[in-house]
């Protein structure tokens, strides 16, 4: 049973299904499979709407696309999170908020910056009050391109980085950081 | 009273201060010497019969050697408008401040000193408001060379995909924080007896990125100094290297839960400099997509509402109804949010009779779901309590304030431009405006700004049934020239969107890009009362009053 579990978390790598526990049973299985399980399954990422894409935020923690199906939910302290989305444009007067909020979060802790604004700029790179691009001012471990990306995309994107957690040694991501 | 009259009268008066009458502009204009501003300003709004009670926007502009300024006026009342101006140097632009007699003028002139380094002569708060204290220059000046950096950051953005550590999180050298230099703390604060607070930028029921800067004596609030400018993307001066059809997807971005209205606007801004006339059915299909969007808007209004004093509930279930309207939207012109729908002298696309069918459908069922809304939220005794009674804005402080919109009707002032100042086919249609009804408090609390949304949602079924049925058959855009190239002119064009007046003062020289565009907008103006309503208030009904004032932040900022 044990074997065969951990066998199953190895060899797929869409979806692992929890062993079934059987009353009284051990389940043996890697720290880091185990750790990871964990941190995959409840993804909290903060409300960080600035701009437009803050309301396809909502959209998708909404009804129809509902991201609470991953485990993820949305915090509205960065000390509670472990994701930080960057949904809309980031200003220079905004800038050190950002910062501030970043460093507050405890590790690991990932970035995803969503739309284009957040990407690069977006249709506001000509500004001349616009940061162009969140990874100017925090490191930013994904990209989501749009204006604003539609809810699949997000949700793929929580997606993908529940799978690069999967593969993860947890511990190395906070020592890298 | 048209200006030419008021003109008359003021001449009359002023014999030394009036300069000229510019009646060849689109809104005729009256020229007032800098020194005679204040008289002439009282006059406007003292005299039996001009009653301008009502300043709809201040707009600076540079016009190379001279700094202007334009002032918008309305009379609620009388419903006439008048439009005057006062020139300085550009060298020493000092100008007398107004804001004693409108108080919208406050916020507006700030933005004026921020943007253009006018400097309002009297106005006893004069500091920067959309960009950082330590900001060097006023970005709006034709004459302005932006900053190479700031703390830190520069503008340059390297190309290709190389440039982006992917998946690595990022090993390019960053700045490191700067902590912040003091924040601006209310000045009359008595040493050590009162708590001094900041919330926001990122708070949760801020709506965005604003902050508020709070006095607090325990639960109770001294003084609130809302703080504003974190989302200033500096759309006004995009604007002015746009040509006129390309800023249609960044008014888009004013707005972004009414995108339909600042698109809307925009047009019919450029359609009056150009003397377009925009065929039935088009117009036609402005109104369905104006109201389909105000149900939307609405629904988030109500719903965050309700969440941010603490019922999570009615906020799903809006989100549900608002994703119909998105596959509607998106059925429509191809975008759940950001619409770009309407072109100049006219829209992108034809409604298909599949969108008519379904969005016909969708209201029956809607009409349910209002009552349902109703009885689960409106009539609950939790959410009355937190709203009723709680920061009664009177009719005169918001009319003083310029509030418009739903948060000025609900104040019972009966002013709604889309019946008292018909665009679009507006006139053709049957639809009562909604102001309040001091359901459950006193005329004008947040309850009655809650309220008067519930039923304009209502009316806007309304007005969709009677525009889905009537829309005639018929081109969907107007014959527009290739470069839109305007004569020099001036214009300003209202709409009624959902968060107010959404005001677009257009200055043309005849090239194929703006002179000047100014972005008049209801959150922006809403947002100045709150430090008038605020003493006296609990912490908590501080978020009960931003959530009913329904206040966006880009809209603010822009
Ligand atoms: S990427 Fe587009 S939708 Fe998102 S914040 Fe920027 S402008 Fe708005």
């Amino acid at each position: 049973m044990s074997e065969d579990g951990d066998k199953k978390i190895s060899s797929s790598p869409k979806y692992i299904i929890p062993p079934n526990i059987i009353p009284g049973a051990a389940v043996a299985t890697t720290t880091d499979h185990f750790i990871n399980w964990f941190r995959y399954s409840s993804i909290w990422y903060m409300l960080f709407a600035t701009a437009c894409c803050g309301i396809e935020l909502m959209q998708t923690g909404g009804p129809r696309t509902d991201l609470d199906r991953f485990g993820s939910v949305f915090r509205t302290s960065p000390r509670q999170s472990d994701l930080l989305l960057v949904a809309g444009t980031i200003t220079y007067k905004m800038a050190d908020r950002v910062r501030l909020l970043y460093a507050q979060m405890p590790l690991p802790k990932y970035v995803i910056a969503m739309g284009s604004c957040a990407t690069c700029g977006g249709l506001f790179t000509q500004s001349y009050s616009v940061v162009n691009g969140v990874d100017k001012i925090i490191p930013v471990d994904m990209y989501l391109p749009g204006c604003p990306p539609r809810p699949e995309a997000l949700n793929h994107a929580i997606i993908k980085l529940q799978e690069w957690m999967r593969r993860e040694h947890w511990a190395d991501k906070i020592r890298k950081a | 009273m048209d200006a030419r009259e008021i003109y008359g009268l003021l001449v009359q008066k002023f014999p030394e201060g009036i300069l000229e009458f510019k009646e060849n502009l689109l809104d005729p204009a009256i020229e007032v010497k800098p020194q005679a501003l204040i008289d002439v300003a009282f006059f406007l709004k003292a005299e039996q019969g001009l009653e301008f009670d009502y300043l709809r926007c201040l707009s600076g502009v540079d016009l190379k050697d001279q700094l202007e300024v334009v002032y918008q006026l309305h009379s609620i009342a009388k419903g006439h408008d008048l439009v005057i101006k006062v020139k300085a140097a550009a060298g020493d632009p000092v100008i007398p401040s107004v804001s004693g007699i409108w108080k919208t003028a406050n916020w507006h002139e700030r933005e004026a000193f921020d943007l253009l380094g006018i400097n309002f002569q009297g106005h006893d708060d004069l500091r920067r408001i959309l960009l950082p204290e330590d900001w060097i220059g006023h970005p709006l000046k034709k004459d302005y060379v932006p900053q190479p950096e700031y703390h830190g950051i520069t503008p340059d953005r390297p190309d290709g995909l190389d440039a982006i550590p992917i998946g690595e999180g990022g090993e390019q050298p960053r700045p490191p924080i700067q902590y912040l230099p003091a924040m601006h703390g209310p000045k009359d604060e008595p040493e050590g007896k009162l708590f001094h607070l900041n919330m926001g930028p990122h708070h949760p029921s801020t709506h965005g990125v604003l902050n508020f800067m709070l006095n607090t004596d325990g639960e109770v609030l001294s003084r609130v100094v809302p703080e504003v400018g974190y989302l200033h993307r500096g759309m006004e001066k995009l604007a002015e290297n746009l040509q006129y059809s390309g800023n249609m997807p960044y008014t888009d971005r004013i707005d972004y839960l009414g995108s339909m209205f600042c698109n809307h606007g925009w047009a019919m801004a450029i359609e009056r400099l150009l003397n377009i006339e925009v065929p039935k059915r088009a117009e036609y299909c402005r109104v369905i997509v104006d109201e389909l969007n105000r149900i939307a808007s609405h629904l988030i209004a109500t719903g965050s509402m309700a969440m941010d004093v603490g019922a999570f509930t009615p906020f799903t279930h809006w989100l549900r109804e608002r994703e119909t309207i998105n596959d509607i939207m998106e059925m429509i012109c191809g975008a759940r949010l950001t619409y770009n729908y309407m072109r100049i002298g006219g829209v992108s696309r034809d409604i298909s009779p599949a969108v008519v069918e379904k969005t016909l459908a969708w209201l029956d069922h809607f009409d349910i779901i209002m009552e349902e809304f109703d009885r689960l939220i409106s009539e609950n005794q939790i959410f009355i309590k937190r709203l009723a009674e709680i920061a009664v804005i009177s009719a005169e402080d918001a009319i003083d304030y310029g509030l418009s919109g739903p948060n000025l009707r609900a104040s019972g002032v009966d002013f709604d431009i889309r019946r008292d100042e018909p665009y679009s086919v507006y006139p053709e249609l049957d639809f009562d405006v909604i102001t309040g009804k001091a359901w459950k408090g006193s005329l004008g609390d947040c309850y009655d700004r809650y309220y008067c949304r519930m039923d304009e949602m209502r009316q806007s079924v309304r007005i969709l049934r009677q525009a889905l049925k009537a829309m005639p058959e018929g081109d969907i855009r107007a014959k527009v020239p290739k470069t839109i190239k305007p004569d020099p002119n001036e214009v300003y064009s209202r709409v009624e969107s959902a968060r107010g007046e959404l005001g677009y003062y257009v200055v043309s020289d005849g090239s194929p890009k703006p002179y000047r565009a100014k972005y008049r907008t209801g959150s922006f103006t809403s947002m100045s009362i709150i430090e008038h309503l605020s003493p006296g208030l609990m912490v908590a009904d501080l978020v009960a009053l931003i959530a009913s004032f329904d206040v966006v932040a880009p809209e603010v900022d822009r």
